[in-house]
C-alpha cells in the first residue's frame, strides 16, 4: 500500500476508474482471505485484486463448460447439476468436488 | 438434515483425507451474537420443490450467510457476459458457483500463506498468490493474471506520480486563466510553499471543482507552458 486511502479509493471505485473497474468487490474478497485461516495476518493491497480478476476466470471456466453440458441435454438453462458434472469432469476442479456434491446432497428432494 | 463438522481451509489434503470437508462453514462461526443457532443457518421451509415439478415435496432451505461470499449479482453479471443471450442460469446453479468462488479464494490464500509462513514472511502478495495457482494447477491463469497485474501497476505508478509530483511542476502545467481575474485576497486557501505563486482565482481554475489535497488533479496533466513561457504575473502588470 503506497499511501493511505489508495485502497478505499480503489473499493470506491474512484480515482476515475483508472485502475479499471473491478467486477468483484475487494473488501469482500479480502474477508474471504481472511477467514480462509486463522493465521492470515496480512495481505498485500494488490492481493484482492489479482483474486478479482482470477475469480473472474474462474466463473467464466465453470460456467462455459457447464454451459457445455447443458448444450448437450439440449436444455437452455444450466442448472446445478451441470455445475457440478463441470467440476468433477475438471481435474483443476478437484477441490471443489466435495462442495458441489455436498450441496447436491443436502438440497436435492429425494428421488422416487 | 446432518450437521456437518465446521472446519477452516488450513489443510485442504488433510481435510480431504478425512473424507468430512465442508468449506461452506468457515464463515458460520462468526455469525452475528444476535443469532442463536449454534452457528448453522437459519432453517426455513419452504413450498413444494422449485426446481422439480414432478415431485412437489416440501424440502428445507437455508438462508445463506452472505458476507462468506462475493455478491451474487456480480456472479451473475460475468456469467452473462460469457453466456449466449437466450442461456438462463438456475438459482441453485449461482449459488453453487458463488461458493466455489469462496472456496476458490479460501484454497489458493491457504496455499499462498502457507508459502509466507515457510519464507518467514507476514503479508501474501500477489506473487504468492500466483505461485500457488501454479502449484495448483491453475497455470493458465497466470498469463492474463500477470497482464492485469502489470496494468494495474502501471496504471497505479502514473497516478501516484501525477500526485506526487512537487508542486512547482504542477504550476508550470497551469493554463493560463482565460480572463483577467480580480486580485481576490485568499484567506482560506491552503498555504503551499512554492516558488511560483499562483493568485486564488487561478487556482480555483487549476483544480477545477475543488481543492482537495489529495483530490485528482487529472484537468491538467496535460502538455502546458514551460517554465520559461509562464509569468504567474503577466496579468497584473
Amino acid at each position: 500500500m503506497k499511501r493511505a486511502g489508495t485502497y478505499s479509493g480503489i473499493l470506491s471505485g474512484g480515482i476515475s476508474g483508472r485502475t479499471g473497474p473491478h467486477l468483484l468487490p475487494l473488501a469482500r474478497i479480502k474477508k474471504i482471505m481472511k477467514k480462509s485461516s486463522d493465521d492470515v495476518k496480512m495481505i498485500s493491497g494488490e492481493a484482492p485484486i489479482v483474486f478479482s480478476k482470477a475469480c473472474e476466470l474462474l466463473i467464466e471456466e465453470i460456467t462455459k463448460r457447464a454451459w457445455n453440458i447443458t448444450v448437450q441435454g439440449k436444455r437452455r438453462t444450466i442448472c446445478k447439476e451441470d455445475v457440478a458434472s463441470a467440476v468433477i469432469t475438471t481435474d483443476t476442479f478437484d477441490f471443489l468436488v466435495n462442495l458441489v456434491l455436498d450441496s447436491a446432497n443436502s438440497q436435492d428432494s429425494p428421488r422416487p | 438434515m446432518e450437521e456437518v463438522p465446521k472446519t477452516t481451509c488450513t489443510s485442504w489434503t488433510a481435510q480431504q483425507a478425512a473424507g468430512n470437508f465442508s468449506n461452506n462453514s468457515t464463515g458460520r462461526e462468526r455469525r452475528h451474537p444476535g443469532n442463536t443457532t449454534t452457528g448453522l443457518v437459519t432453517p426455513v421451509v419452504i413450498g413444494s420443490g422449485t426446481n422439480d415439478p414432478n415431485n412437489p415435496i416440501p424440502h428445507q432451505t437455508f438462508k445463506r450467510e452472505q458476507d462468506q461470499y462475493v455478491p451474487i449479482a456480480n456472479v451473475i453479471r460475468i456469467m452473462k457476459r460469457i453466456l449466449p443471450a437466450h442461456a438462463k442460469i438456475s438459482d441453485d446453479a449461482k449459488e453453487t458457483i458463488q461458493e466455489c468462488v469462496s472456496e476458490y479464494i479460501s484454497f489458493i490464500t491457504s496455499v499462498a500463506n502457507e508459502k509466507c509462513h515457510q519464507e518467514h514472511r507476514k503479508t501474501i502478495t500477489p506473487e504468492d498468490i500466483l505461485y500457488s495457482m501454479e502449484k495448483l494447477g491453475f497455470e493458465n491463469y497466470i498469463e492474463p493474471l500477470t497482464l492485469f497485474l502489470n496494468k494495474y501497476r502501471e496504471q497505479d505508478m502514473e497516478r501516484n506520480s501525477v500526485l506526487a509530483e512537487p508542486f512547482t511542476r504542477r504550476a508550470v502545467r497551469f493554463v493560463q486563466p482565460q480572463q483577467p481575474a480580480p486580485i481576490a485576497p485568499a484567506p482560506t486557501m491552503p498555504t503551499v510553499h512554492h516558488q511560483n505563486y499562483i493568485y486564488p482565482s487561478a487556482i480555483n481554475n487549476y483544480f477545477g471543482q475543488t481543492m482537495g489535497g489529495n483530490g485528482e488533479c487529472s484537468s491538467s496533466s496535460g502538455a502546458g507552458p514551460t517554465n520559461a513561457e509562464f509569468n504567474p504575473y503577466a496579468q497584473f502588470k
